[in-house]
């Protein structure tokens, strides 16, 4: 009985291949752009997660500074819980990294010494809320120079404005993503309503002919949602298919256009893993989509019937 | 046995059957009979229970018809054979896949589908269109089919809609022809028409409709006078 209805149901989907085609379209274009919202939303929290996670406090030690006082503001930072990955710099240290960045011009690096740069501790917070308070402190001890603050997003070099404005960013990508995504669903729906009402409707003599021979609700439901089901999800699997190939091809200069923050994995398993994920999450959404879809589609046509 | 009592049926303010009594025994071959707009459709519609009766009771073998609920509605439409005038075979299907479609509803087992089918269609005389489809049939074969489809699930009971009411005089008597054998067969058949020939030469009871009501109900040797004086 299984394999009638199946049969019933692909032999729907062949029997109206321009139709099919229109809706495995709208859905594949649909299913597309979702899929590059979702790899932008994680992307945009992979960036809002790079800014909390980086050293942005750096404190420049004072030239005349004892190295006791500096053990002790240094024992003094790791013990305190908003600390996060402090890192002790010496002036040596801190010239070296000098002469790496500036290794395409040599010659900036002749003319300074170690003794030209001062000696740092650089650490980031676990919440960024108290990077200013940090800051207050560290400004008021006596081996500290000064106070660096690293991140700085357009005219914004507070901690709070830069993350702040980060997260009001990331924020806007995401709402705008979902409501983009549901607008897309909506539309995806309506589209596979009609598509399927017009279907429906074109074999109501048939619909009603089984009526008539005793056959029950589901079996004259289960071959509609079968096609539906078959528009839906091909129509899902070709939007993520799509949205893959575009992702892997210019995977290497997103990497490059946003190096060091990973706006998408650069493992291979792990990239894979979150594609496989948000193909899991579309074939569900457009099984949803269809099953919704021709169970209305065809409660219009056989609500009347007895 | 199909008792139908005082059944009345109104669409609105139009009463298309009004209070229709009769009995039909196991095994009889019925003609409904009257002018288009009769009610003979509508009295098939109430005993296929496309749409319950507004008054009176309908019983087929001990079922209450005029109170089924819409799920109990598959079932009992599994007990009867529905033949139609425009035969709704479904086009996209061969004959064979068309007439095995109730067992598929009654979920019968797969093994015997092949032996029901050809029993049913050399019964019929199609065994030789099985692999076609319905366009590639004539009208006479086409309702052939659909008989075929009707029997294939061995009802007790088949309701026949003019079933020649698309046909030639000669492929209608050959469906007569078929009808008759399948009632000597057992089945009980109920079948409407306003064929003037094929009421002549009905050898079985005839119910005579009128403006949905019952004018004559008698065994066909009386039946006769009735429609020679008319």
């Amino acid at each position: 009985m299984k394999g009638t209805k199946l049969s019933l149901g692909f032999s729907y989907v062949r029997r109206a291949p321009y139709q099919a085609l229109a809706v495995v379209s709208v859905m594949a274009v649909s299913f597309f752009i979702i899929s590059l919202l979702g790899v932008l939303m994680y992307g945009s929290e992979q960036v809002l997660k790079y800014f909390e996670s980086q050293p942005q406090i750096i404190a420049f030690l004072k030239e005349d500074a004892k190295g006791g006082d500096v053990d002790a503001l240094e024992q003094k930072l790791r013990s305190d819980g908003r600390v996060k990955e402090l890192k002790r710099v010496s002036k040596e240290e801190a010239f070296e990294l000098y002469k790496s960045d500036t290794s395409d011009n040599p010659l900036l690096a002749q003319f300074v010494s170690p003794t030209s740069f001062p000696a740092s501790l650089e650490f980031s917070t676990y919440e960024l809320t108290a990077a200013n308070e940090l800051i207050k402190e560290l400004q008021s001890s006596d081996v500290v120079d000064n106070v660096g603050f690293t991140a700085s997003v357009g005219s914004q070099n507070e901690p709070e404005s830069v993350i702040g404005r980060i997260r009001n960013v990331t924020t806007g990508i995401r709402v705008t993503g979902i409501v983009s995504a549901l607008v897309l669903t909506v539309t995806s729906f309506i589209v596979l309503l009609v598509i399927m009402s017009l279907r429906v409707s074109m074999r109501r003599s048939e619909i009603e002919s089984m009526n008539l021979i005793g056959a029950s609700s589901w079996f004259i439901r289960a071959p509609v949602l079968v096609e539906a089901i078959v528009y839906s999800t091909l129509g899902a699997f070709l939007g993520w298919l799509s949205a893959s190939v575009v992702l892997l091809y210019s995977s290497p200069r997103i990497f490059t256009f946003t190096n060091p923050i990973n706006v998408i994995p650069r493992e291979p398993q792990t990239l894979l893993t979150l594609l496989a994920i948000l193909l899991g999450i579309q074939l569900i959404s457009s099984v949803v989509i269809a099953v919704v879809g021709a169970w209305i589609a065809v409660s219009r046509h056989i609500r009347f019937q007895r | 046995m199909l008792s139908v009592s005082n059944v009345t049926k109104k669409f609105g303010s139009i009463v298309a059957v009004n209070d229709v009594s009769f009995q039909v025994e196991d095994g009889e071959f019925v003609l409904l009979v009257g002018p288009s707009g009769a009610g003979k459709t509508t009295i098939l519609k109430l005993l296929a229970s496309q749409f319950p009766p507004t008054n009176g009771e309908i019983v087929l073998d001990g079922t209450p018809v005029h109170k089924l609920k819409k799920n109990q509605i598959p079932s009992y439409r599994r007990s009867i054979g529905i033949v139609f005038q425009d035969f709704r075979l479904l086009p996209t299907m061969t004959i064979a896949e068309n007439i095995t479609l109730p067992l598929a509803v009654h979920k019968v087992d797969r093994k015997e589908w092949a032996t029901r089918v050809m029993h049913v269609a050399s019964l019929v005389g199609i065994a030789d269109r099985l692999n076609l489809f319905p366009s590639q049939l004539s009208g006479g074969e086409l309702q052939r089919a659909a008989i075929a489809r009707a029997l294939i699930t061995n009802p007790k009971i088949i309701l026949a809609d003019e079933p020649t009411g698309n046909l030639d005089w000669k492929t209608a008597s050959d469906i007569v022809n078929l009808l008759n054998k399948i009632n000597k067969e057992g089945k009980t058949i109920i079948v409407s028409t306003h064929n003037q020939e094929i009421i002549k030469s009905h050898e079985g009871r005839v119910i005579s409709i009128e403006s949905g009501s019952v004018v004559v109900d008698e065994p066909r040797h009386k039946n006769k006078k009735h429609h020679e004086r008319n």
